[in-house]
């Protein structure tokens, strides 16, 4: 699994970065691909379409809302996942931060580019696993209207706090901080791309990038 | 049988003496095997025992007849912090747990075991759980269980050592019983936080584990190396539960089989492992066939690897060859450090920590000692601020014993404890609290007398010390002798005494070697010329732990020419590393022509600006530089930001220019005796239940190189903690930051707090979901969108 650096680089709301940055950042990435590599682990459910949303027969998880039913309205499955950098980043971001703010941020975009490769290895996984299945996207407790507090339930299912050293906190959020948990349904039809877009994002009201009449997808 | 366990479990240490050399069968996987009969993935299993006691005890009994001579009581998450939401008590839940246990292994002459897994949260400095907290969570779950009628107690699932640490210890000092470790791995040899398969050894069997291993994560086959490390870093006797295997990421089955599984367990127990049971995906048949594998087998013999050693968790350090400890976390006559240490900046003591570490130094001594210094309260918050960044195992540096058990008992890790003397009371205070938590000593051969003139006379202070700290259980291999460097120009014979006693200590009682090389050198010109010929004089007579300043060039340049011919840095690698570069480097200094101070800081060269601005001062006037001159450079960078030409790290690198100028101007003022430079004060926080801190460190790091006067609150900051900070140092601005929509009602009653108040701050607030208009709404008084922009706020309050 490889850090893409531009997509790292885009975090920080730089897109045409200069040379010396650009090899700053590429450093600090191999660093932390030497030191540490992504962990995933996720787990395929049938899907039940039940009026109060989608059941994961087998889990003890109801995804509820509009955006489940409609980006799983095709699938007969659906994957939990969920990965993790680790607290050994937490880690090495604190001690970075003691040390040299300016590198700091770079390695914390670089941690957040780098949890999005596990992800996609986790797809290609999938993908490979179910030939002739189309996936849906992958998206989160947060995106549209899945509710957040689905968060414990999905660790819980996936026994990610003995799996992943991941943990829910009591405000719902992910530690180790460089974590992603996310569903992505497995169907027989090819499936539109539908949830990289603002409409899905919690940050759209204070996004740098919509007031700037852009989309952090684009080139900057 | 039964004869065996009524004998064994009587006491600890026969309990430990007793599984070196027989093995013991415990139970297989409880979670999966539940799964199988019907728990959907994710449930409780804890409170089965309240729902259906019969299932748990069916799955008992099938491991009883199988051959298990312990099973685990279904206690694992019967924490406070899990049962949270279920509406149960621990105590209820364990008792439960074990009474069904109980019933169970009746007349069967099994044993019952409460379980103890992890917490489910995690511990500081990774997560905000304290080690306190902790440690009453689990004491809640021991005294709950012993009362239960549990007959011994494992720990298992251990991820952070720290954790390990806080049940081992609550285990110890709340009950009786004996206590068994385990904790997960990794195929690459740490767990999840980092920690070694040696540092944990070291650690725990210090702490008084009984026996220790690993439990879950993998199979056996790929446990097997670890296991086989594991048996040559301890002296106690060595579990292994693996997993079967590995889990199919599809539908959560485990790929290894009963006979493959005992096939590769089989070679542990050759290789000294003694106590064995199965983890995730094992059954009852999986202990039927290792049962019957292991009928009249022994454990393999053991070799057991001594030698001198400390770590922290993720850092293991074997004492072999040359080990440098830093000197400098020691307020001994350093203001700047005094200062620190009064005005409660933990930051700067961190900051000389951190740049010890980067010097060379392989060990940090810490002393806090000061008066006016609670050392106590302070040595537990210094051990656990350095650890927080540092990865330097610790020698604690102090003659208070209460401020060297607060501290050995929050410090993750082997640590050393600095010092003891030949005195009978010293020894007799201190020594139970060194062995009590598994640290080092170090022996210094001076007594109520004073100190011996002769090699001969240091020499047997060092045997008194070594013979007490063994008849306390501290094993040889964690006795250091300091033989005490003298001022060779006040008494000129002493350098020879102390070496010779060197020689022989290292020689003859064959310990760890200590000394603070830089006191030979007192009173002389050319001190360190003296001070590095004494020290590699000391080395060959077997100094093995020099005390030194790292960031002296001199001596650690001494260190590795050492290295290099005791053989020690092999290949000459580590002196190639450091000297290799020095050729071209030179025609590089001082730097190119015509940069002045303000390219430096827009640049972000820290060295050159700190530099220009010790020339610039010496004409002109503190506050002027930082007015006319470092404002606005700083000003030229943030308006870049804002136009988007120059970028975060860049903003970021401009400010850590700007604190060399600081520093600078720190050092003039101080120099004139006058009053520091300073644009007032404000408290930033990151707001309770919040774990995402750097946005509100960016925000630190920016306003502290305007001149500001930072308070870092930290992370999950409660309300009140914020209220509290602000009325006490009668602060005026207030920055909360919180990244998430579930800590929003946080920020909203934090700030609400703070107006509340009789002479409210201004308060700004950011964060990734924070908007503008959520920020009007909360009765906040400024939206801040970034770094830059809380400039502008702190300008608009304080000036």
């Amino acid at each position: 699994m490889k850090i893409d650096v531009g997509e790292a680089l885009r975090y920080l709301g730089i897109g045409d970065a200069p040379e010396d940055l650009r090899r700053q950042a590429e450093e600090i990435a191999a660093g932390l691909e030497k030191a540490l590599r992504p962990r995933y682990v996720y787990r395929v459910f049938p899907l039940e379409h039940t009026p109060e949303g989608v059941r994961l027969v087998g889990a003890d998880a109801v995804l509820t809302g509009k955006s489940a039913v409609n980006m799983l309205a095709d699938c007969g499955l659906g994957a939990l996942m969920a990965c993790t950098l680790g607290s050994a980043f937490d880690l090495r971001l604190s001690a970075l931060q003691a040390r040299d703010m300016a590198k700091a941020v770079i390695l914390d975009a670089c941690g957040s580019a780098y949890v999005e490769s596990g992800c996609d290895a986790v797809e290609a996984e999938l993908s490979a696993r179910f030939p002739g299945k189309y996936l849906t996207d992958r998206f989160s407790p947060g995106y549209g209207d899945l509710p957040l507090d689905l968060q414990p339930r999905i660790c819980a299912a996936l026994d990610a706090s003995r799996r992943l050293g991941l943990h829910v906190t009591e405000s719902l959020l992910l530690n180790p901080v460089k974590s992603v948990t996310a569903v992505i349904g497995l169907s027989e039809r090819p499936q539109a791309a539908r949830i990289r877009g603002c409409a899905h994002c919690a940050l759209r009201e204070s996004c740098p990038y919509r007031k700037g009449g852009k989309r952090c997808g684009d080139e900057i | 049988m039964e004869t065996k366990f009524e004998l064994q479990f009587g006491s600890r240490c026969r309990t430990r003496n007793f599984y070196l050399e027989n093995t013991l069968v415990l139970d297989g996987g409880m979670g999966t095997e539940l799964q199988k009969r019907g728990l959907p993935a994710g449930g409780v299993p804890e409170l089965l025992c309240l729902t259906d006691p019969e299932l748990l005890k069916s799955v008992h009994r099938d491991y009883i007849a199988a051959g298990s001579e312990v099973i685990y009581a279904n206690t694992f998450g019967a924490n406070a912090l899990k049962l949270a939401r279920t509406g149960h008590e621990p105590a209820e839940v364990i008792t439960a747990a074990i009474r069904i246990a109980r019933e169970a292994a009746e007349g069967t002459g099994t044993r019952v075991a409460l379980d103890v897994g992890p917490l489910g949260e995690l511990l500081e400095p990774m997560g905000t759980l304290s080690f306190e907290r902790a440690y009453a969570l689990f004491r809640e779950m021991v005294t709950a269980g012993a009362a239960a009628g549990a007959e011994l107690i494992v720990i298992e699932t251990m991820t952070d050592l720290q954790e390990a640490r806080a049940a081992l210890l609550a285990a110890r000092e709340w009950s009786l019983l004996p206590v068994f470790v385990t904790m997960s791995f990794d195929e690459s040899g740490r767990t999840f936080t980092g920690c070694t398969v040696e540092s944990m050894a070291r650690t725990l069997e210090g702490l008084g584990a009984d026996a220790i291993g690993l439990n879950c994560s993998l199979g056996p086959d790929k446990l097997a190396p670890l296991l086989k490390e594991l048996c040559e870093y301890t002296r106690l006797p060595v579990i292994a539960k693996p997993n079967a295997g590995l889990p199919d990421p599809v539908d959560g089955h485990y790929d290894m089989g009963p006979e493959a599984f005992v096939e590769a367990l089989l070679p542990c127990v050759e290789a000294g492992v003694s106590i064995v049971g199965g983890c995730c995906g094992t059954s009852p048949e999986y202990i039927r066939q290792l049962r019957s594998a292991l009928e009249g087998k022994r454990p393999g013999l053991r070799q057991y690897r001594d030698g001198g050693f400390v770590c922290t968790a993720q850092n293991p350090v074997r004492l072999e060859g040359v080990r440098v400890i830093g000197e400098r976390v020691n307020p001994t006559g350093k203001k700047r450090f005094q200062k620190a240490l009064l005005e409660d900046d933990l930051d700067y003591i961190l900051d000389v920590a951190i740049q010890q570490e980067e010097a060379g130094a392989d060990i940090l001594d810490v002393n806090v000692g000061f008066p006016g210094v609670d050392e106590a309260a302070m040595l537990p918050r210094v051990v656990k601020k350095l650890q927080s960044a540092v990865s330097t195992p610790l020698q604690l540096d102090s003659s208070n014993p209460d401020a060297l058990e607060a501290g050995l008992r929050v410090c993750c890790g082997k640590a050393a404890v600095n010092s003891v003397n030949g005195d009978p009371a010293v020894l007799e205070k201190v020594l139970p609290v060194v062995k009590r938590y598994g640290a080092a000593v170090v022996g210094l051969t001076l007594d109520q007398e004073g100190i011996p003139q002769t090699a001969e006379g240091r020499v047997a202070i060092a045997r008194r010390i070594l013979d007490a700290a063994l008849a306390c259980g501290i094993p040889r291999e964690d006795v250091w002798i300091d033989c005490l460097t003298l001022t060779v120009s006040a008494q000129q014979e002493q350098g020879r005494e102390t070496l010779r006693a060197v020689r022989t200590v290292r020689e003859e009682l064959g310990l760890q070697t200590l000394l603070g090389v830089s006191n030979i050198s007192f009173g002389l010109p050319n001190r360190s010329l003296i001070t590095q010929n004494f020290l590699v004089q000391a080395l060959g007579a077997g100094l093995t732990l020099p005390i030194l300043n790292p960031n002296q060039k001199e001596m650690m340049d001494a260190v590795c020419a050492f290295r290099v011919l005791s053989g020690e840095d092999e290949q000459c690698r580590a002196y190639v590393e450091r000297f290799a570069g020095d050729a071209e480097k030179k025609p590089a200094a001082p730097g190119p022509e015509g940069l002045t101070l303000e390219d430096a800081i827009v640049k972000g060269l820290q060295g050159d600006a700190g530099r220009l601005a010790r020339e610039a001062l010496e004409t002109q006037a503190e506050l002027e530089l930082v007015e006319k001159r470092l404002i606005p450079a700083l000003d030229r960078v943030g308006d870049g930001y804002e136009k988007g030409t120059v970028f975060l790290p860049q903003l970021l690198s401009a400010a850590q220019a700007a604190q060399a100028v600081f520093e600078a101007v720190r050092a003039s003022v101080e120099a004139r005796g006058g009053t520091p430079v300073k644009k007032g004060a404000l408290v930033v926080a990151t707001v309770q239940g919040d774990i995402h801190d750097i946005g509100k460190n960016i925000v630190k790091t920016v306003l502290e190189n305007y001149g500001y006067d930072v308070l870092d609150l930290g992370r999950d900051v409660p309300p009140e903690a914020v209220v509290e900070a602000v009325t006490r140092h009668g602060v005026r601005l207030v920055g909360l930051s919180a990244l998430m929509t579930t800590t929003l009602p946080a920020m909203e009653e934090t700030a609400r707090r703070l107006k509340a108040l009789e002479n409210p701050p201004a308060v700004f607030v950011g964060g990734a979901v924070v908007t503008p208009e959520y920020a009007r709404r909360i009765g906040a008084d400024f939206y801040a969108k970034d770094a830059r922009e809380s400039v502008e706020i702190a300008r608009k309050v304080l000036g």
